[in-house]
């Protein structure tokens, strides 16, 4: 039973950070009718951004957490306006040019940083644990967990309170009548773009302290990101949230009474969604 | 003045011209250049056998590695954990393996379209890809599943070296070579590529797209498996890789290289590729996945067309 708890507790951590990833994909899979399968490297690339702040420069964690942010956003800005401006809604290509930098930046990567594992790192304060039925649980993933709940909060309130989410809504659902009513949709899905990367630097850092930086992260969470996207839903933000615990507690709990079957059954799952209900569970319908 | 008769043979020149040079080859080069031809002519069947989707019916498939791969680890299983000896079962078994999973696939997968299509082949390559890794005692995991044997063809007289691969995989793609033109040429064909250029039409005009696009699915992935039982035998080993998306965009990438929607296209785009991989793999082996990604992202922004497109217009000014 205690088991249990954990493995929820553990699958709960992991999908705040997989809702933190997921967002990012969605909200510019719906704006901008990009698939970016950058994220995955961004996120790698964010995490160990955040190691050489927080190890080898000593700073301060959260520093290392913006830090890796920036780094990540950055990157997503040039890729962007480099390359992908010129692919809209040409998703074949799209995924063949955001596939080729996922090589080309985890190759970077090893070449900078090398092949030895890294391991998990956090910040002083938040490495120590809480004593949860028994068991000593991390303090990092209480902490992981609540950001991603804040976090959660924040871009839902963004998302259906405030004026910059309705312009981002409209442009998902008709990116014309958007144009014409005014709201420069080039600047705003720039913006997307740039704030969806920004989350999946910040989610690569804060995600270190459960999984040390290596070098197939990139491949490896971009994977379950797109599943977290596909059965969440495209485009939500409550989709992401959605997806992201559904996948993390069947990662969790798949470890625990299955672990042969766990990843087996996400991709299955996401076949079954996208053959079903493609829009997902709580998708914009297009 | 030029009869038919004459326009096919000076059509079919460019074509004879190649297969004689290829087929003279293996007498000016090393072993180790001959087994890069080989492994190029399979990857040419595998990205001949996308294009079928891709360039002529138009529908993108990031998972076409899932049949390439489902039909090497069959004939592969079959021959190292069955025993199963003879070539002329194990392949055919490999193959219609592959032709399976796209005919139960594809009933549920044409019921969606686009980025949607996209994602759900994507899905079951990845799926396998798990399941190979998982499965450890049927398929080796990730280690893969080697010790496959060069294929026994029931010949005596033959001695499996380079050059014999080479001329077996010459063989086999120069058949389905041919077999893929007279396909393409066919009504069946023509539909196709109406089918690519404009649907809806199609649909008013009659034809029945689903099971259009249903029966080249199935043959693509027919092909694919082709070049999977050749890899299996050539490799002597199929790993998980073999079946998710670094092979499966690979071979999309030969495709739009080599121009989509000819059928020799992709085969030079499958040799521009095992070359770029033989060369990095000799100056830079560290830096290949940072040249392949270059190569991606360049070939997709500039060379959109591919270099097919490119050859034909040179060759119709000749």
């Amino acid at each position: 039973m205690d088991r249990i708890i954990l493995g929820v507790l553990n699958g709960i951590s992991f999908g705040s950070i997989l809702f933190l990833l997921g967002s990012g994909l969605s909200l510019i899979l719906g704006v901008m009718g990009i698939l970016n399968l950058t994220h995955g490297a961004l996120y790698m690339i964010a995490a160990y951004v955040g190691w050489t702040l927080a190890i080898q420069c000593k700073l301060n964690f959260w520093l290392a957490v913006l830090g890796g942010g920036l780094a990540a956003s950055l990157l997503g800005f040039l890729i962007e306006r480099g390359f992908l401006r010129r692919l809209y809604k040409q998703m074949n290509e799209q995924v063949l040019v955001t596939f080729g930098f996922v090589h080309l930046l985890t190759n970077l990567t090893l070449w900078t940083w090398g092949t030895t594992l890294r391991a998990p790192y956090t910040s002083p304060f938040l490495s120590t644990s809480i004593p949860i039925m028994g068991w000593s649980y991390p303090i990092s993933r209480v902490s992981i967990i609540l950001i991603g709940l804040v976090l959660a909060a924040v871009l839902w309130w963004l998302q259906e309170k405030t004026r910059i989410g309705a312009m981002i809504r409209a442009g998902m659902d008709n990116k014309q009548m958007t144009m014409g009513l005014g709201v420069n949709v080039d600047k705003v899905s720039g913006a997307v773009f740039l704030f969806g990367s920004f989350m999946a630097g910040f989610a690569g850092v804060i995600g270190s302290q459960i999984l040390g930086p290596h070098l197939e992260m990139g491949i490896d969470i971009l994977l379950m990101s797109l599943i977290v996207v596909v059965v969440g839903g495209m485009g939500s933000v409550q989709g992401a949230l959605l997806g992201g615990m559904l996948i993390g507690l069947i990662d969790a709990l798949g470890k625990i009474f299955f672990p042969e079957m766990a990843m087996f059954t996400m991709y299955l799952a996401m076949m079954i969604i996208l053959l079903v209900r493609p829009h997902g569970l709580l998708g914009r319908k297009e | 003045m030029e009869g038919p008769r004459q326009g096919r043979l000076l059509r079919a020149l460019p074509y004879v011209g190649t297969a004689f040079i290829l087929a003279v080859l293996p007498l000016v080069l090393s072993q180790y250049l001959q087994s890069m031809m080989t492994k190029f002519f399979i990857f040419a069947i595998f990205a001949m056998s996308l294009d079928l989707i891709f360039g002529y019916v138009g529908l993108i498939s990031m998972g076409h590695a899932a049949f390439f791969g489902i039909a090497g680890y069959t004939c592969g299983i079959l021959i190292v954990k069955y025993g199963i000896e003879s070539f002329w079962i194990a392949a055919p078994c490999g193959i219609l393996m592959a032709g399976l999973l796209a005919a139960v696939f594809g009933v549920f997968a044409f019921r969606v379209s686009g980025i949607y299509f996209l994602l759900v082949t994507f899905a079951l390559g990845e799926l396998l890809y798990s399941a190979a890794t998982k499965w450890y005692s049927m398929t080796g995991g990730s280690y893969g599943l080697g010790g496959i044997p060069p294929p026994n063809l029931g010949l005596t007289w033959l001695e499996w070296d380079a050059t014999s691969f080479y001329y077996f995989a010459f063989i086999v793609l120069a058949v389905c070579f041919f077999l893929l033109y007279r396909f393409i040429h066919s009504p069946f064909g023509h539909a196709l590529q109406g089918i690519r250029e404009h649907e809806a039409r199609m649909e008013c005009l009659g034809y029945d797209v689903w099971f259009y696009k249903y029966v080249a699915f199935v043959i693509s992935a027919l092909f694919a498996g082709v070049a999977g039982v050749l890899f299996g035998h050539f490799n002597g080993l199929i790993a998980p890789m073999h079946l998710g998306i670094a092979t499966s965009a690979l071979g999309m990438l030969m495709v739009i290289i080599g121009s989509a929607g000819t059928l020799f296209g992709p085969v030079i785009g499958a040799g521009v590729i095992i070359f770029v991989e033989h060369y990095a793999g000799i100056l830079t082996p560290a830096r290949w996945p940072l040249i392949i990604g270059a190569v991606f992202i360049i070939s997709v922004l500039y060379f959109r067309a591919g270099i097919g497109v490119y050859l034909s217009k040179i060759w119709k000014r000749l």
